[in-house]
């Protein structure tokens, strides 16, 4: 039965049917399905549904990847609050758009994926300095500082990332807190994460899932 | 001495000329070349049009801009507000549509010529044709109906109303944006633009997959081409790819030229495109910060083997940043004006 559920929730999404996959949802929870398993047998497994078509030769769309996460978020935070048990959280982020930058987008969608992977996010919204990040993350005790940025000087300037990384250092906090970009300009440019200091990038938000709980495990080696 | 227009059309109709054209989309570095910072240059349309003419003399690509930086459509239907910076584009600030009852509220000015943020363009556009008119292309930058709205609301707002709805809102302020559409193309034709670059990233399946785009993006995308006519507009996704709507957007609107992403594969939109029409090959310049000479100098080499054979082609590239070293930007050019030569 849950995967029949599975199948329809991830077919609505695919469409970008924010009420068919709504729908889906509601009509699991009538059938008795319990809340940990819509996030754990349907949520969770749609996200790495998407990230397994991801990599083959047409990538899912902005606007899947959006409505995905949007309902993703949606659904788990729902559900959450109805477990027996409040769930294990992997891990906590910090994440926003670097000075400058007011392209909010990316990271919306990031934030939404990460939440249904039971990551914690800490959202500091647009325009964010350098400090501020790493303030954020020692006060909120975060494991990763993600940095979104749309356009070359946003992502590239000595106040975006590479600013982040620096403090990181003087502050000796590297091994602590890993940092993550993502943006246009990393997708034009594969290898301009290492020009900036970060430990790694994501080429989208379902990618940004792996790519923060692998740097999520690091930071608590 | 064979004119960059002359060329283009060469290129255009498939007919000999020295090489093919290369667009070379130089905006803010117009301020370094007259030695000003991003805000005062663009207040002026005088230093906009002196800029692009002395990048140009520098230069010897084949094309100049009437664009200022892409906000100024947001500016033309009542933002206040522009970020400057002092390394990268402005961008806006201040949202127009804030909420639903603002897109019944938003009024499409009636004369674009009379409106404050278009009279430096109008400047600018009077001293590039009195220059230079009808000898090299004068490209205006127009966003599609679909795209607006991502200036007047932010691209987070515009594609959950877009996506989620409310649909009458949705189609409402598309048709609005598509009025403005259609008189800014009037008033920037009527000012001297040869070129309208076409600017639709929801004109791409990055951006939304194929069923929205046959069933929304397409529609309007029809009605914004038809509005304005084929002739001289070319389709751009803003450097997200293309390949898989090219046969559809040029069965469905006679539109000839597309600027391909450098994301997508350069030989197959050759290929689809063929003699019907204009492959615009675009080198990813955001890598042009930091490839070497040598490297530039085999991926234009590249792109050119692949583009070129059998004409209708043109070298062009995005908005280039305002980092990229100018040593880089000569290096690119020298080896396009080089490997872009046709040898009789
Ligand atoms: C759509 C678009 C526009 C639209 C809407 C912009 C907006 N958001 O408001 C319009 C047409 C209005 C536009 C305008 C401009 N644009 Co534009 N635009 C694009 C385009 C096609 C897509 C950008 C986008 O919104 N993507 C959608 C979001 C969701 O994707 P994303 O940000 O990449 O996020 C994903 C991943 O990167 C990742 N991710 C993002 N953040 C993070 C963070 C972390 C931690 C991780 C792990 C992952 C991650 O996950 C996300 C979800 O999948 C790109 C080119 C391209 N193909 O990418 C150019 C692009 C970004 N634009 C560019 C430019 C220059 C501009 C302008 C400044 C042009 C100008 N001179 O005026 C204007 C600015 C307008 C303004 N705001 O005032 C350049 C920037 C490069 C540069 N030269 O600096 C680009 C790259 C095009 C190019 N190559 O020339 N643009």
């Amino acid at each position: 039965m849950i995967d029949r559920v599975l199948t329809a929730f991830n077919e609505a999404i695919f469409d970008t049917d924010r009420e068919r996959a709504l729908r889906v949802i509601r009509e699991a929870e009538q059938e008795g399905i319990p809340p940990e398993d819509i996030v754990f047998k349907v949520v969770v497994p749609s996200i790495h549904i998407m990230m397994k078509s991801t990599s083959e030769r047409r990538t899912p769309s902005i606007a899947q990847h959006f409505v995905a996460a949007q309902i993703a978020s949606e659904v788990t935070e729902t559900m959450v609050s109805r477990f027996a048990r409040s769930p294990e959280i992997i891990g906590r982020v910090v994440i926003g758009t670097s000075v400058g930058d007011m392209h909010g987008l990316g990271k919306r969608i990031v934030s939404g994926c990460l939440k249904a992977l039971m990551i914690e996010v800490i959202d500091l919204g647009l325009n964010v300095p350098a400090e501020r990040f790493v303030d954020e993350a020692v006060a909120q005790n975060a494991d990763v500082i993600g940095v979104s940025s749309m356009m070359v000087h946003t992502a590239r300037g000595p106040s975006a990332a590479l600013g982040v990384r620096k403090i990181l250092k003087d502050r000796a906090l590297e091994r602590r807190i890993k940092l993550a970009v993502g943006g246009a300009p990393y997708r034009f440019d594969h290898d301009l994460y290492r020009t900036v200091g970060a430990d790694a990038w994501a080429e989208d938000g379902i990618i940004a899932g792996t790519v923060i709980s692998a740097l999520i495990k690091e930071a608590r080696q | 001495m064979i004119t960059s227009m002359e060329r283009l059309r060469a290129a255009v109709n498939g007919t000999p000329a020295d090489r093919i054209p290369v667009f070379c989309n130089l905006l803010d570095q117009g301020a370094k070349e007259l030695g000003l910072d991003l805000e005062s240059y663009y207040t002026s349309g005088e230093h906009v049009a002196e800029a692009q003419l002395r990048m140009l003399r520098k230069y010897g690509h084949d094309n100049v801009w009437s664009l200022f930086y892409v906000g100024k459509e947001a500016e033309l239907l009542g933002c206040k507000q522009i970020l400057f910076a002092s390394e990268g584009p402005p961008n806006v600030l201040d949202f127009v549509i804030r909420t639903l009852e603002d897109i019944d509220a938003l009024e499409v000015p009636e004369r674009l010529e009379e409106h404050p943020a278009f009279t430096e363009q109008t400047r600018c556009f009077e001293i590039l044709r009195h220059e230079i008119g009808g000898t090299v292309p004068i490209c205006s930058y127009i966003s599609s109906s679909m795209t607006i709205p991502a200036m007047l609301m932010g691209m987070e707002r515009w594609l959950e109303l877009l996506l989620l709805g409310p649909v009458e809102k949705r189609d409402l302020l598309i048709a609005k944006c598509h009025e403005f559409f259609v008189r800014e193309v009037q008033a920037c034709r009527a000012a001297g633009a040869d070129i309208i670059v076409y600017a639709n990233p929801f004109g791409s399946t990055d951006f939304v997959p194929m069923n929205i785009f046959t069933s929304l993006s397409l529609p309007w995308i029809i009605r914004d081409i038809q509005a304005i006519g084929p002739a001289g507009v070319v389709y751009y996704c803003g450097m997200a790819r293309m390949n898989d709507v090219i046969a559809t957007v040029r069965e469905q609107t006679g539109l000839g030229a597309y600027y391909v992403s450098p994301l997508d594969d350069l030989a197959e939109a050759k290929q689809m495109i063929g003699t019907q029409g204009l492959t615009c090959g675009v080198i990813n310049d955001i890598r042009l910060i930091e490839w070497t000479p040598d490297e530039i100098r085999q991926e234009v080499k590249r792109m050119m083997a692949t583009g070129m054979p059998g004409g209708h082609f043109l070298f062009g590239t995005g908005v280039m940043p305002y980092c990229i070293p100018e040593a880089n930007i000569r290096t690119m050019l020298d080896a396009a004006y080089e490997y872009g030569q046709w040898l009789h």
